[in-house]
């Protein structure tokens, strides 16, 4: 049965989800379409100079992947509150996967809420980001 | 010894209006790739009872973005100029989002953000920046507050 925010439990997990693999390309077009021009994601030499091998993915694009995570699960309107810490650089190449587990039931301003923790991972080892979300259940 | 000028803490960003564009916000949406169409088709959007396409979830950065570009625009300095950042060593520490409304293609919003503070971490290795945005709607007021905290690695 799905899950959805009216029927979710503490320790339920969401509907997961995958982006990628990264390709250059992606980050270019991320650059453009988010404004952020940070050359350390889409020139090599400047990436080089700053002492990296290769230019690393916008942490912002893998979050973008934790609020369609959220958003595709509970519905824009629903959401409340998306967090995140960047613990880990995101290479070329990357596969991103998201996951979301139900970790807590509370009421703010009168509403019911879920808090869920968020994770993004790019192998089993490697966790880069560390995420909490707020939705409200319409009740 | 820290790169970011600490002298700024407290100061409070002149407000920039932003304009959201539906192609920008399209190409946005399809970029992160989103399949639900009303982030990126105005009659899914229409449809599902959105006066047009809706911004995703992580878009109020942008919207930052492109509030620091209107800055530099009208020959004020954007925020990392203001507070110093070295590019080559900096890092996104963390994003946080509090939303309050939902934000839409053909809006025009007012962008501010406040330099809230700065500290060491790690012994000195790392210093972090912490910033508020918020964006703001003349009629439906406060839509999404955000904070964030950007890092210089200088060990």
């Amino acid at each position: 049965m799905t899950i959805t925010p009216q029927t979710a439990k503490v320790g339920d997990i969401i509907e997961p989800l995958e982006f990628g693999p990264i390709s250059r390309k992606t980050l270019a077009l991320y650059a453009g379409a988010s404004g952020d021009h940070n050359p350390i994601h889409i020139d090599l030499d400047f990436a080089r100079n700053a002492g990296f091998d290769d230019v690393f993915a916008h942490g912002m694009l893998s979050m973008a992947q934790l609020g369609r995570l959220v958003t595709n699960w509970a519905g824009q309107e629903n959401i409340r509150a998306l967090s995140t810490r960047f613990t880990a650089i995101t290479p070329v190449g990357a596969v991103v996967k998201c996951s979301g587990t139900v970790t807590e039931t509370l009421s703010q301003n009168g509403e019911t809420l879920l808090r869920l923790k968020l994770a993004a991972h790019i192998d089993t080892d490697t966790q880069t980001l560390k995420g909490e979300a707020l939705v409200a259940t319409g009740e | 010894m820290g790169i970011f000028d600490r002298t700024t803490k407290g100061h409070i960003t002149p407000a920039i209006e932003v304009t959201l564009e539906r192609g920008a916000l399209a190409f946005f949406a399809q970029t992160i790739g989103e399949t639900n169409p009303i982030y990126f088709d105005p009659a899914a959007a229409q449809a599902a009872g959105h006066s047009d396409i809706m911004a995703p979830a992580t878009y109020a950065v942008v919207l930052g973005t492109l509030a620091d570009q209107q800055a530099q625009r009208q020959g004020q300095p954007d925020l990392l100029t203001l507070i110093n950042g070295d590019l080559t060593v900096l890092l996104h520490g963390s994003e946080a989002y509090e939303y309050h409304g939902a934000i839409f293609a053909n809006d025009t919003v007012t962008v501010q953000t406040e330099i809230l503070d700065f500290n060491d971490a790690k012994g000195g290795k790392l210093e972090i920046a912490h910033v508020a945005t918020r964006i703001t709607h003349p009629t439906r007021g406060l839509l999404v507050s955000a904070t964030r905290a950007i890092i210089h690695q200088l060990g």
